[in-house]
């Protein structure tokens, strides 16, 4: 068992050590590693020491792992998992199978700070760009910051334009699926989508005024701090992993979680569910029967189910009604009851095109690149990245 | 006599057969097999590679890829780095032969970011560059503070190079010591009696007397920052907007976070050819111009 993840690694262990008294007979040898996941696992499939469980993102990479995953469509495991997830675990090019499973479901979306929005009078969380705007102006006129973005990290692109792209195609009467293919075959524009081409410039703009100082210089720490020392209101390209973090800085701060303000219609500012991570299952691994067991035990015992609230203290990425402790995880869940949740759309590239596309939208922000010549290198380089395979 | 010499031949083989050994298996078969790859296209994770010939050489040098951007960098960050570094290396490496007092503590302490890994280096300075700077703008007001230097396309450029000069200077300034003291005392004696100056003395004797000691430096910085790559994953990971991409982060890009190990492999080939032409010339334009006693 090799997997990223390694802030599991505890969980993990106690979910080994609670299988031994299962099954004393089956030794699990559990690997992880913080940096570099994918390099050091293609080294260990190139040179025939394939782990018997492996993981890789969710969504596009399904279809690249495929020759080596175990399609687990019917094993026990596949009723107790999350819709949301097991639409990730398909593979896109003939969209069935279920090649993973998920440590954990997720939520994206926007965080705010309910104690700056209260006291620069701003009653709610902004649903279209109108409100943002004005909330954007009240904010700073109370002196806070509105924004602060970590734009040093390429992912944080990836996890807002996704909420964008899926206004985008609902809006243009398609799914975010056939949307990120027409752009991979060089057929969409972004121009023809307003919620691309106008709002989430908008946004990115926005957050440039109101935002940090030096936006480039900004990484997942300098926001998250700025975040939960009350200086900034909220921050972008987030979502249910920060919040143990933010705490750890200040145990009081009151986290609101929301969607983005994608458009003018209120009802599209919806949050994302679903898994960014896939772990596959070998599928001509020497012990493959012993590997299916323990992940469908995983999935299926009474204390697998617990265990992902209990002990790893995630969104469970199985059906179940376990309470979570986490109060973006509870807000997601109530959100995504009442609005409805957005397609998690990043993982239907792969980070090659997402972390280029977080670069050009870097290049937008120190200005080497307007808003059309950025346009034109997305469609140029999404289709020449993820065109091709 | 015969014996002799057949032991001797046998000696260095058995105690050159180790190294070679390693070397055969950790550079030349993996180069070979890059050269295979090179040729084909292939993810890094399918089981069979599908051969597709030179197309990916075709795709690089069509131009348009990063990958030409990439190596441009390079050479500007290469021509900025030996330049600086052996200018800075000499003039403190003179400063460090005279006689005071410390020297050798001064010795010690340019001497320490050398012996420090590049990626401490690089994290040392991401610190220094957004929060040191930002308190030094506190405490100054001066505008030079309040510069984005890792967040700006153009700075951020200037930013890796000073970084870079700033971790390697102790090694060629012990490099251009060495030389500066097997310099001969009667040499120098010999051109004091003749009338010479300090500064001619140090023009006219020292400075050509230390050939072998710049064909070195000069080559081994030039090498060194034609392979620059940590640096630049510690300080800013190719970005903002991938404005500090080098070569070698390029080809690692491609290879592996962008699964094109067959272009990659195309792009490192690439690469070894125009290293290998431009050293040699270097290395040959610098050892042509010795000088000898």
């Amino acid at each position: 068992m090799f997997i990223s993840s390694p802030e599991y690694a505890d969980a993990i262990g106690e979910l080994i050590d609670a299988y031994k008294e299962v099954a004393p007979n089956v030794t699990i040898n559990y690997e992880t590693t913080q940096n570099d996941y994918p390099t050091m696992l293609k080294a260990k499939l190139n040179s025939g020491e394939v782990p018997d469980i492996f993981a890789s993102t969710s969504g596009k990479e399904i279809d690249v792992y495929k020759e080596w995953s175990y399609d687990m469509t019917n094993e026990p495991l596949a009723q107790t998992i999350d819709p949301s997830v097991a639409e990730m675990m398909k593979s896109p090019e003939d969209g069935s199978g279920l090649y993973g499973i998920a440590i954990k479901g997720n939520f994206f979306g926007m965080l705010y700070n309910k104690e700056i929005f209260e006291e620069s009078g701003v009653t709610k969380a902004p649903e279209t760009m109108a409100e943002l705007e004005d909330a954007c102006a009240k904010i700073s006129a109370a002196g806070y910051k509105p924004f602060s973005t970590g734009f040093s990290e390429w992912w944080v692109f990836k996890h807002v334009f996704q909420h964008y792209l899926d206004a985008a195609a609902a809006n243009a009467g398609t799914d975010a699926a056939s949307l990120v293919a027409s752009f991979e075959k060089g057929e969409a524009k972004v121009s023809d989508y307003p919620e691309l081409y106008d709002n989430f410039f908008r946004l990115i703009d926005l957050a440039v005024q109101y935002g940090d100082d030096k936006p480039l210089e900004t990484g997942l720490e300098n926001e998250e701090a700025a975040f939960a020392n009350g200086e900034a209101a909220m921050i972008l390209g987030q979502g249910a992993w920060v919040e143990a973090d933010l705490l750890a800085i200040n145990p009081d701060l009151q986290i609101g979680f929301s969607g983005y303000p994608v458009s003018d219609d209120a009802a599209q500012c919806q949050v994302i569910s679903g898994s960014d991570q896939a772990i596959h299952v070998y599928k001509d691994s020497a012990v493959l029967q012993p590997t299916l067991d323990f992940v469908n035990w995983w999935y299926t015992s009474d204390y697998g189910k617990s265990w992902f609230v209990d002990v790893a203290g995630v969104v469970p990425p199985i059906t179940t009604d376990a309470e979570s402790e986490f109060t973006i995880i509870n807000q997601g869940k109530e959100l995504a009851a009442e609005k409805g949740s957005a397609a998690l759309a990043c993982c239907y590239s792969t980070d090659s095109w997402n972390q280029t596309m977080g670069e050009l939208f870097q290049a937008y922000i120190a200005g080497t690149a307007d808003k059309d010549a950025t346009c034109a290198a997305i469609e140029e380089q999404w289709q020449a990245i993820d065109g091709a395979n | 006599m015969r014996s002799v010499k057949w032991k001797e031949g046998l000696e260095t083989v058995l105690f050159t057969l180790p190294a070679i050994l390693l070397v055969t298996v950790m550079m030349y078969i993996p180069f070979f097999m890059s050269g295979y790859y090179s040729l084909t296209e292939w993810n890094g994770i399918a089981k069979e590679p599908v051969f597709n010939g030179l197309d990916n050489f075709r795709a690089i040098l069509s131009g348009g890829s990063e990958y030409m951007g990439a190596v441009w960098f390079t050479v500007k960050y290469t021509i900025g780095f030996v330049v600086f570094t052996n200018i800075a290396a000499l003039a403190l490496a003179v400063a460090l032969t005279q006689k005071f007092r410390f020297v050798n503590v001064f010795r010690g302490i340019f001497f320490i970011p050398y012996i420090m890994s590049m990626t401490i280096v690089g994290f040392i300075w991401k610190f220094i560059f957004t929060q040191g700077f930002a308190k030094l703008y506190d405490l100054t007001g001066w505008a030079f503070w309040n510069e984005s230097w890792l967040g700006s396309p153009k700075l951020a450029f200037y930013s890796v190079v000073f970084v870079g000069i700033w971790q390697a200077l102790g090694f060629y300034i012990v490099l251009y010591i060495a030389g500066l003291q097997a310099v001969p005392a009667d040499v120098l004696e010999a051109a004091t009696v003749d009338g010479a100056g300090r500064c001619q003395r140090f023009f006219k004797v020292t400075l050509p007397l230390l050939g072998p000691s710049f064909t070195t430096c000069i080559f081994m910085s030039l090498t060194n920052s034609l392979k620059v790559f940590d640096i630049i994953l510690a300080l800013t990971k190719g970005g903002p907007g991938g404005a500090t991409y080098s070569a070698t982060l390029q080809i690692y890009k491609d290879a592996f976070t962008n699964n094109r190990y067959g272009l990659g492999s195309a792009e490192s080939i690439l690469y070894f050819v125009f290293v290998l032409v431009v050293t040699q010339l270097v290395l040959k334009l610098f050892s042509s111009r010795e000088v000898d006693l």
